[in-house]
């Protein structure tokens, strides 16, 4: 006799009630009607019991209803009841899904489509998890799949031209939109001008564009296509760049300046795509030009000869002035082009008039004046002895002094003008002059002015902030949260400044205080710092690890960076909801966009400071492995019986005492989190879990500082700090090739920098005891080591440097201090020496910040020095209010 | 005498109490009461108190009342406050700030105001410019002298000036 019974799955279809049933549990399920959902899986479970497709599909409705472990056993159920249904696959896959185990989700759809190949529905899924996971190969294949089953939607077509252009096959990208083009009838609204049209031309043309050397067919294209553009503005530029980079220089000339009649003339690159049509330059620097961040342009990037310059001055006075003569930038960005006394009458024009009007933004405005050149390029100047040598920096303070001078004397900014000035020229200009001696380093000065300015007028916010920071750079940071916060009372409205106390009593470790202020602006029921966690701001919770860190709570600073980190597996896992959605909308240029900013999401300054954040305190945990054997017992066998007896009464009270404590701790995060459930009725969040990060200090430190100190020299290759994390974790897991790799990396990005030169003495010192090696790996760790020392001894090495930071009274006080620890390091008896290289040099040396003085400090009292007096007085003459500091 | 600053007027609000608190410490010599700011920023009417803004910041404030008058059933505006930064004197912020209460007066001196006859204000003895500065630009007459009217600062008597409004 047949089996027909539907329990056994493999085919055999549930009677007809049953049957619709069914179809209404998916119903409900698409329309997340879930009670409802699992109300009539139930009544088909009650006749079948073993229906393999309805148990799946009532574990996926559990599992949206965020009752994970019931939905998996339910799944799993159903599946080994019915192995070979699609539907039961399917949902295996869905479920794998929603965990984000996206490769086992994938090997599920590709089971249910061996059963069923011609699922759509099925199909799409994949496709989607194959982009998502970059399986561009896959994703390829499938949406071919779905595009020869259903060649007539326009989005399947779209979906393979897509997969093609990320598969690198860019020529068949291009011929499947065209195919595509050649499907529609004429007349068909698709081919007419529209925002849909208009994007696909444009994707079209950037594809074109990237096909190596094919930038004269993609400048070919946006004429044919230009009736169907309506993003007129990315048309003009990449026809404006395209001329470029054929040389077409005459032509990205006009090109540019039709852009400014557009009224594009506030856009700093177009004026740099400009000023690069008239010197005629190379592709490569139009490109780079053309990617300078905020308002710099060419003038402040490429240092250029006078004729150059006199150039585009010309331009610019008989081109673009006249017809734009009320335009910020095109009087701004010729200030960089002119020098001696007309750079002197064209800045004073400048400053004056943003004096008048009351420019809070000028000092940062006027900083971008004062440029050194590094590798043939421009920087903006960042360390006070540049710029206080800086003749650029000297003429601002120069005008800004004058300003003052006149405008006391008889109120006017010039001693023959005709009107006075109001009374916030003045403060203005005071205000001016206590910046730039923030940029010089003179905090006292531009205290005292801002005290001036406060009396003047002490209802303006913005006095406050620049006092705080100038306090906050000087050393003292409480006095600094207490002026913030007196400015940020004034204005309770005002969230920048209320961020930026915030910020700045987490500096102080006061981080009660902090949650407090910033609450002001979170929801205002329920727990703020779920809020917070909600919203993901990573900068407060960044602020708080190494607040907690400062306050040597590992567990709870851990925690708080896992935070961030998890905020960027979310950044991740957002960009599926635009697999799908894009490709509908078209809004194809953008997506690919998304998805190359996805792909370096982890280069992200965010991620950076949360991935070293956490290596740093994993390091340390495992440099002091008691810390997390705090409650381990003393050694009691070596005591005498009386202090045995002492050691452990004692033990007994911290005992107890640490319970009590965990237990207050406890009830009062309780009392916390009851408030936050009733107000807004939520469940535990990812907050929840682990709150103190006892979890995260039982792991491996070395292996979760291998984990993200991998992902950071993968991602964020350009930083410093990846290769110094890198060493650093290298050493202690005695990967020694890896740490020489770090070494050449710095070496190659920084040769000077006190971070290299420790690390180098480091290894070199080292590098007798890594133990036996393949000798292939012993050569190159040798022939490493001998060219990093520059072939010689480690003493000589540190010998050299003490020479070389002796000879440069401006060498870097971080390195200075090196040296010295260096040589200290390798012989006791030069503590002497070792002392002059940093209490004689001073604070004309570079990098002398209050940061970098108080680790001179730590080192002097290292190595026992007696002169750690002399550095204390030589520190508080440049900064009076240094707290901490003896 | 500098050259004349056309300022706007703003709300004082719980959110920017604070800066009246700023405004009235640079500009007297006596500390008012809690309550007083309290009343201010209770009262939510941005026509008798108010803030003038110049260039974006504060640079003075008004505030005043409508209060009974003892024995009738009329009533009278009277003057808390009325401060302007001392940088910003001598531009006709002041003038601004009573002219617009009258200008309140005068709009609504038929409707909410209509039992409004007269403004008022304490003036110290000594303070000579601001008695010149209300008599001249807007006619206000020296009234009674009350003496020790105020605590700690000397001379301890003031006058009232009132102007009748009809």
């Amino acid at each position: 006799m047949p089996d027909n019974n539907p329990q056994n799955g493999a085919g055999r279809p549930l009677p007809k009630k049953e049957a619709d049933l069914f179809k209404n549990v998916i119903k409900h399920y698409e329309t997340k009607q879930y009670k409802k959902a699992i109300k009539q899986a139930d009544t088909i479970l009650k006749k079948f019991p073993n229906h393999g497709e309805t148990l799946a599909m009532k574990g996926l409705v559990l599992n949206n209803m965020a009752k994970r472990d019931e939905a998996h056993a339910l799944v799993k159920l159903g599946l080994m009841h019915d192995m070979r249904s699609h539907v039961c696959w399917h949902v295996y896959g869905l479920l794998h899904r929603s965990d984000r185990n996206y490769n086992e989700a994938i090997k599920a759809y590709k089971q249910a489509l061996r059963i069923e190949p011609d699922s759509l529905q099925i199909l799409r899924d994949l496709s989607m998890l194959q982009v998502q996971m970059r399986d561009l190969d896959g994703f390829a294949v499938t949406r071919h799949n779905i595009l020869t089953m259903k060649p007539n939607g326009k989005i399947n077509w779209l979906a393979f031209a897509l997969a093609k252009h990320l598969n690198g096959d860019l020529r068949g990208a291009i011929s499947v939109v065209d195919i595509y083009l050649g499907t529609l009838t004429e007349g068909a609204p698709e081919l007419s001008r529209g925002f849909e049209a208009s994007e696909l031309a444009m994707y079209r043309n950037q594809i074109l564009s990237e096909i190596p050397d094919n930038t004269q067919e993609a400048l070919e294209h946006l004429e044919t296509c230009k009736a169907l553009v309506v993003d007129e503005t990315s048309w003009l530029i990449s026809k404006a760049r395209f001329q470029l980079t054929l040389g077409r220089h005459a032509e990205a000339r006009e090109t540019a300046l039709s852009m400014f009649k557009r009224g594009m003339t506030e856009n700093s690159r177009i004026h740099s795509l400009y000023m690069c049509a008239i010197l005629k330059l190379d592709k490569e620097t139009c490109d780079k030009a053309y990617e300078l961040p905020g308002t710099r342009s060419l003038a402040s990037y490429l240092p250029l000869t006078s004729e150059q310059k006199q150039q585009l001055l010309d331009a610019y006075a008989n081109e673009i002035f006249p017809d734009f003569e009320r335009s910020a930038a095109v009087k701004r960005i010729p200030l960089n082009l002119v020098e001696g006394d007309r750079l002197r009458k064209s800045l004073g024009v400048f400053i004056r008039k943003s004096l008048v009007k009351g420019v809070p933004s000028l000092c940062r405005e006027l900083s971008s004046f004062v440029l050194i050149e590094k590798d043939g390029r421009f920087e903006i100047a960042s360390d006070p002895i540049d710029i206080k040598e800086h003749s650029a920096f000297k003429l601002i303070v120069e005008l800004a002094d004058e300003y003052i001078s006149c405008l006391q004397a008889n109120s006017k900014l010039l001693a023959d003008d005709e009107f006075e000035e109001s009374p916030s020229t003045e403060l203005w200009a005071w205000y001016l002059r206590a910046g730039l001696h923030e940029l010089a380093g003179e905090y006292e000065s531009g205290i005292a002015l801002l005290d001036k300015c406060i009396e003047h007028t002490p209802t303006l916010v913005d006095l406050y902030e620049l006092k705080g920071r100038l306090l906050r750079s000087s050393g003292d940071i409480k006095t600094a949260v207490d002026t913030l916060d007196k400015g940020r009372d004034l204005d309770r409205q005002d969230r920048y400044i209320n961020n930026q106390t915030t910020k700045y009593m987490l500096e102080a470790g006061m981080d009660t205080d902090a949650l407090d202020r910033i609450s002001m602006f979170t929801k205002h029921e329920g727990n703020p710092e779920a809020n917070l966690y909600d919203m993901q701001c990573s900068w407060y919770e960044l602020g708080l690890a190494a607040c907690y860190a400062r306050q040597e709570k590992w567990g709870k600073a851990l925690r708080k960076y896992a935070c961030v980190v998890k905020h960027f597996d979310d950044f991740h896992e957002d960009q599926f909801d635009f697999h799908s959605y894009c490709i509908r909308k078209v809004t194809l240029r953008a997506y690919t966009e998304v998805l190359k900013f996805e792909d370096n999401l982890w280069s992200e300054d965010y991620y950076f400071s949360a991935a070293s954040g956490i290596i740093k305190l994993y390091l340390r945990l495992h440099d002091n492995p008691a810390i997390t054997k705090e409650d381990a017992e003393p050694d009691y066998s070596k005591m005498t019986a009386a202090e045995r007896k002492k050691a452990k009464a004692i033990a007994r009270k911290k005992k107890k005492q640490a319970e009590k404590k965990k237990a207050e701790g406890q009830k009062k995060d309780d009392a916390n989190g009851d408030k936050g459930d009733q107000a807004d009725g939520s469940k535990m969040t990812d907050l929840d879990e682990d709150p103190n990060g006892d979890e995260m200090m039982k792991r491996d430190p070395l292996e979760e500082c291998q984990k993200y100190s991998s992902i950071l020299s993968k991602h964020c290759p350009h930083k410093l700090e990846t290769w110094t994390l890198q060493y650093d974790v290298a050493m202690r897991r005695k990967k020694w090739l890896l740490a020489l790799q770090a070494l050449f990396k710095l070496n190659r990005m920084d040769s000077e920098s006190a971070a290299f030169f420790q690390r180098v003495v480091d290894f070199g010192l080292k590098a007798a005891d890594f133990g036996e090696q393949a000798p292939a790996v012993k050569n190159v760790l040798k022939d490493g080591c001998v060219e990093l020392l520059q072939k010689l001894s480690v003493s000589d090495y540190i010998k050299q440097a003490v020479e070389k930071v002796q000879g440069h009274k401006t060498a870097s006080l971080p390195l200075r201090v090196a040296v010295a620890e260096a040589l200290v390091l390798i012989n006791t008896s030069s503590v002497d020496a070792a002392t002059a290289l940093i209490v004689k040099g001073g604070l004309d040396a570079r990098d002398a910040s209050v940061e970098s003085c108080r680790k001179a400090l730590a080192a002097l009292k290292g190595f026992k020095s007696k002169s750690v007096q002399d550095w204390v007085s030589v520190v508080k003459q440049q900064y009076p209010r240094i707290a901490d500091f003896s | 005498m500098g050259k004349q600053l056309e300022v706007e007027f703003g709300q004082i609000t719980d959110d920017n109490i604070e800066q009246l608190r700023q405004v009235n410490l640079a500009c007297f010599p006596v500390q008012y009461q809690e309550t007083y700011y309290k009343n201010v920023v209770k009262g939510k009417n941005e026509d008798l108190c108010k803030f003038a803004y110049w260039n974006g910041y504060i640079v003075g404030a008004a505030c005043s009342r409508v209060e009974n008058v003892e024995g009738s059933d009329r009533k009278r505006l009277y003057i808390m406050t009325l401060c302007v930064l001392a940088a910003y004197r001598g531009r006709g912020i002041g003038t601004q700030l009573i002219q617009s209460i009258l200008d309140h007066y005068e709009a609504e001196k038929d409707a909410a105001l209509s039992k409004v006859d007269e403004i008022a204000l304490h003036v110290q003895i000594s303070n000579e410019d601001a008695m010149n500065f209300y008599k001249t630009k807007f006619g206000f007459e020296k009234g009674e002298l009350v003496e020790n009217y105020y605590r700690r600062i000397d001379p301890p008597h003031c006058y009232l000036l009132y102007k009748k409004l009809r």
